[in-house]
């Protein structure tokens, strides 16, 4: 086990390199590997806003178009959305897939979008007293991120194999909105910067000092 | 301010939680033990001064495994007797001939590209550690990897491809082809060096390298 040290002082972890570096408040320069490890805040809080914001428009689209076509001699041409595919996998008695899919494309964005949403407003409102928390929510956005790419791999993976004459598997619009979702909530969890968790909401007698 | 300007040696003695962010000084351990946080039980550093052979062994193992994923057909499928077989780059090539160059690219870059680039980092890193040049130059393989990791999905893919086995069970028949079975070993390997180890691990061990 490690121990806690005595002395109290401003450290942060370098998100890069996981070095612990002095906080002096400002933007600095990890002294391991160079890496900036703070912009200005409130230039961070913004880019974070519009990455998530884009993120959650383009969830819409994703969820609304297919993401894939099947165009079979028999059945003809059908388009399966997330959610067609789900009920399908689950009325085909695939329930294990059909709660993966569940999991990974519905509930996993939405958890995300729910957890950034709450981490972003908790730095500007008091609605979480509770640092360690949010340090456990940031940390869990980071690593369920990747999870949603399942069905966007999984499209193109029948893309890839079904292309018979009879029976084709086509990629849909859905899987292109997708794909974007996914990189720009990765953007957002990545651009977040786990500082403000610490540094906001601030004290009354600083709050004052504070406002322009 | 009270904060007393830190020695970078000093700092260097101090790691904190990345899970919920408590501070903790280190200590000396035991060779092959970890330290876990008090806090949450998450792995904080660990003592591993075989870990560079043996990350260098299974790293060219894992790009030998690499190879051959690509190289060969992951799956084959058998419709009436026609068959179809694919692999990543069949998908992405099959993905651009239907005009989805978006998600192509996501593929293309999430599933192939990066992942490639880890492996390649790693092993350069690696043998340039073990021979104790190219200080500057490993600091920014490292830092390279750091920023290359969260977007490696290698393993979400492997998921994908079961996942779309299920989706096409009943319809036609499945065989794996040899690619598979080196992929899951793959990806096996990937998840040992880039999630089992923490990145800070090899900044530690290139500290000792190149400063004693």
């Amino acid at each position: 086990m490690a121990k806690k040290p005595s002395k109290r002082i401003n450290v942060i972890r370098c998100p890069v390199c996981e070095a612990v570096n002095v906080d002096h408040g400002g933007a600095i320069l990890c002294h391991r590997c160079d890496s900036h490890i703070y912009r200005e805040p409130k230039h961070g809080i913004g880019r974070t806003w519009a990455l998530l914001l884009t993120a959650m428009i383009l969830y819409i689209p994703a969820n609304l178009y297919p993401v894939l076509n099947i165009n079979n001699i028999i059945d003809g041409h059908s388009g399966n959305t997330i959610m067609g595919g789900v009920i399908l996998l689950w009325d085909q008695g695939s329930y294990p897939i059909a709660v993966i899919i569940l999991m990974a494309s519905v509930f996993v964005p939405i958890l995300k979008f729910v957890l950034l949403l709450y981490l972003l407003i908790s730095v500007r409102h008091p609605v979480s007293e509770s640092k360690a928390l949010r340090h456990k929510l940031y940390y869990l956005t980071e690593v369920i991120g990747p999870w949603s790419m399942v069905d966007v791999f999984v499209v193109s993976i029948l893309t890839g194999l079904v292309k018979f004459d009879s029976f084709k598997i086509l990629a849909g619009p859905g899987a292109t909105a997708f794909v974007l979702m996914v990189f720009f909530t990765m953007m957002t969890a990545l651009s977040f910067d786990p500082r403000l968790i610490r540094e906001y909401p601030r004290k009354p007698s600083q709050k004052k000092e504070k406002n322009r | 301010m009270e904060d007393p300007i830190k020695e970078e040696a000093e700092l260097d003695q101090l790691v904190i939680c990345p899970k919920c962010n408590t501070l903790y000084q280190k200590v000396p351990l035991p060779s092959g033990k970890c330290a876990l946080c008090t806090q949450c039980g998450t792995i904080l550093y660990r003592y591993d001064p075989s870990y560079l052979d043996r990350a260098l062994s299974l790293a060219i193992t894992g790009l030998i495994l690499f190879v051959v994923a690509n190289l060969f057909p992951l799956i084959r499928i058998d419709l009436l007797g026609n068959e179809q077989h694919m692999n990543i780059v069949e998908s992405i090539r099959q993905l651009i001939e239907n005009g989805y160059y978006i998600v192509a690219i996501g593929v293309l870059f999430m599933a192939l590209i990066i992942p490639g680039m880890v492996l390649a980092n790693y092993i350069v890193l690696i043998v340039l550690m073990r021979l104790g040049i190219g200080e500057a130059l490993t600091r920014e393989l490292l830092v390279l990897l750091s920023h290359l990791m969260p977007w490696s999905m290698v393993d979400i893919f492997l998921v994908s491809i079961l996942v779309a086995l299920v989706k096409l069970t009943g319809e036609v028949q499945i065989h794996f082809g040899v690619s598979f079975w080196a992929l899951i070993l793959y990806v096996g390997i990937d998840t040992y060096l880039t999630k089992a180890r923490r990145i800070g691990t090899l900044w530690e061990l290139r500290q000792r390298i190149y400063h004693g």
